[in-house]
């Protein structure tokens, strides 16, 4: 009954529920939408990650990722590779020489990280294939590299120009080898253009004398979020390597995920305070208006935590009821929105320069609906407090006879 | 016969330290069950104060209001909305009822408060709008009623908790002179048949005129006490 009462007294001013329910509705929607976006950037910065460098997991010799030594390569490679291409939860294998050296033109020079791959091989499991703008992908030619288009405007090179890498080898001499440029690739990270370049591994392995052997082992997944578990079924298997996910790879764009997560639950709180206010503002001129049907409520006997639940009610249905219509309005915009994306062009340059995608597609996490929605009602409940103490306060005696 | 309100004594001074008003001065009522009685007194005599007083609405400033021999006026504010719930039936002037309730749910929501079963509400709610003859509006709300019906909820309202006594403050003030007559009749039947016991405020004459006890106040005293 008190259920009830409180119900439809919402709708005794309906135009003010109106208001309030829908800032609660918008309000949750820009949040969530925030949210949306943010999430969406962050998935895509770390798709764009995995797919032109990191991979999923990542297998090296433990002493490599210090100091990236040309001697630090894995053992029994080949053999190793066929075993992992024979694991079904494994969607490809690529095996790499990674060593850093100096590339040169006729006019400059720049550090660079130097890697031998099987082209074949490499198409499976990065996109550097398809982000090619400028010639192509290893025509099969001999000594033949791709460079990033960001490198070629630092060198001042063009397509088929020849250029020198400089390295060391395995005995520990300079070495040099001339290749030409066969493809430019831009990807959607310059930082990664700018020093990444491919050539083929057996002409590395030679020039590098370490023959068949490689740095890196990198291995694309059918399902992403298994990497954990997949990772440590490896790491258990070939306890003399070093075996890593991506996450442990790139530390930092594991941990901008979580930083996301917080900030959006900063902003998330910071728009519940002002909707607070609003809530507040409402209940009590509900309750100032109705002073003397209170004042005959407790004359006739409702009690005072009675009166208190009811108000508290009120203001929590009121609420409520803007929570649906906030998550509906978040649901149907983002599900618009991932079709054609964020259009974000303008910053583009900036973004970019920082790995991030032109266009970006919100993504929503259905799970934060639970602990968004029980924010609301809390402070659905919290806003109502005030205002029930103060029908509280009213003197039945007095209320009643208030003209 | 028995005592249901005994008054000793019993004084309300209004501001006491600003402009002091005297609207109860030492009034000394008893009323016995089974009374039909009027207030009356000019405007401003202190009827409202005083069935505030009796009704436990308000704390007098001297005496006390005992009733069926316990003193009210020494109730904590919690226990007297529990007292009232369970013993007084209130008929205002006006806005006496849950304007969003339905006259039957206006009815129904005291005997939830008394923690009825549905069984049991439903019963009595169906009982008290015949009472009052209201049994086809049960599903109006109080804007769909005239005044003269909303008086008549109030009355079924009142009497849901089967309480010792009725107070009603002026409840015929805001009706039509057909209306106050059938209020009045409901009242005098429901006193007659169901001694239930009625203590009413009137300026009205024809309501005086049914009341078979009449109790002049003015300025806060009893002036006439008569029986007709
Ligand atoms: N809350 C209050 N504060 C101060 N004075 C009050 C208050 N309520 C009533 N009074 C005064 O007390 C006196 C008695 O008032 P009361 O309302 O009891 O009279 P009444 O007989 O009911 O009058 P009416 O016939 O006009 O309803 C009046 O002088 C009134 O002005
Ligand atoms: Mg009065």
């Amino acid at each position: 009954m008190l259920f009830k009462v409180a119900w439809r007294n919402i709708w005794r001013n309906k135009m003010r529920s109106i208001v309030v329910i829908s800032s609660v509705a918008v309000g949750l929607f820009a949040g969530m939408f925030l949210m949306a976006f943010f999430w969406g950037l962050a998935k895509q910065e770390v798709d764009i990650a995995v797919e032109t460098q990191l991979s999923h997991i990542q297998i090296h010799n433990p002493a490599f990722p210090d100091d990236k030594g040309v001697n630090d390569t894995i053992q029994n490679s080949a053999v190793l590779a066929e075993q992992l291409k024979k694991d079904s939860a494994i969607k490809a294998v690529s095996a790499r020489i990674v060593t850093t050296g100096m590339i040169s033109s006729s006019t400059t020079a720049a550090g660079v990280e130097i890697h031998g791959i099987i082209p074949a091989e490499e198409t499976t499991i990065s996109s550097i294939s398809s982000d090619i703008t400028e010639g192509s992908y290893f025509s099969g030619k001999p000594n033949e590299i791709v460079i990033g288009k960001k490198l070629v405007e630092k060198l001042g090179v063009k397509l088929h120009s020849k250029i020198v890498l400089t390295f060391q080898s395995k005995s520990g001499d300079l070495t040099a080898g001339s290749f030409r440029i066969a493809g430019i690739f831009r990807s959607r990270n310059s930082g990664f253009d700018e020093i990444t370049v491919f050539t083929n591994s057996n002409e590395m392995g030679q020039l590098l004398g370490t023959g068949s052997a490689v740095h890196e082992i990198a291995i694309m997944l059918k399902d992403g979020k298994k990497a954990d578990t997949i990772k440590a079924f490896y790491k258990k298997e070939y306890p003399g390597l070093l075996v890593q996910t991506w996450s442990e790879l790139s530390p930092e764009m594991a941990m901008l995920n979580g930083l996301f997560d917080q900030i959006m639950y900063i902003i998330i709180g910071i728009i519940l305070l002002a909707l607070m206010f609003g809530i507040i503002n409402t209940m009590l001129m509900a309750v100032l208006e109705r002073q003397r049907e209170f004042g005959m409520l407790m004359a006739i006997g409702m009690n005072k935590p009675r009166v208190f639940i009811m108000v508290v009610l009120e203001s929590f249905m009121l609420t409520c009821i803007g929570i649906p219509a906030g998550i509906l309005l978040t649901l149907l915009s983002v599900h618009l929105l991932s079709k054609h994306g964020i259009d974000l062009s303008a910053f583009s340059q900036a973004l970019s320069s920082f790995g991030f995608s032109n266009i970006i597609y919100p993504e929503l996490q259905t799970s934060m609906f639970l602990p968004i929605s029980l924010m609301t009602a809390f402070t659905a409940i919290l806003s109502g407090i005030y205002p029930a103490i103060k029908a509280l306060q009213f003197k039945p005696a007095e209320a009643i006879h208030k003209i | 016969m028995n005592n249901i309100i005994e008054t000793h004594n019993l004084s309300k001074i209004y501001n006491p330290d600003t402009v002091p008003v005297n609207a109860v001065n030492g009034v000394d009522l008893h009323i016995e069950e089974g009374e039909f009685t009027a207030l009356v007194g000019p405007s401003g005599s202190g009827k409202t104060t005083l069935l505030n007083l009796i009704g436990g609405l308000d704390y007098p400033t001297t005496g006390d209001v005992k009733i069926d021999g316990v003193d009210i006026t020494k109730m904590s504010e919690n226990k007297l909305i529990d007292f009232r719930l369970h013993n007084i039936g209130f008929v205002f002037q006006a806005y006496n009822l849950i304007p969003v309730l339905t006259a039957a749910e206006n009815i129904e929501f005291v005997m939830m408060m008394l923690k009825k079963t549905k069984q049991e509400r439903d019963l009595r709610v169906r009982e008290l709008l015949a009472e009052v003859g209201l049994t086809d509006k049960s599903k109006n709300r109080p804007t769909e009623l005239s005044g003269g019906q909303q008086q008549r909820v109030a009355v079924a309202r009142a009497l849901a908790s089967k309480p010792r006594f009725i107070l009603a403050d002026e409840p015929t003030a805001n009706l039509d002179s057909k209306s106050t007559a059938n209020l009045l009749d409901i009242m005098a039947k429901l006193n007659i048949e169901d001694k239930m016991t009625f203590i009413f405020s009137t300026h009205d004459q024809r309501v005086i005129d049914k009341a078979r006890r009449i109790v002049t106040l003015v300025d806060g005293k009893i002036v006439s006490d008569t029986k007709q």
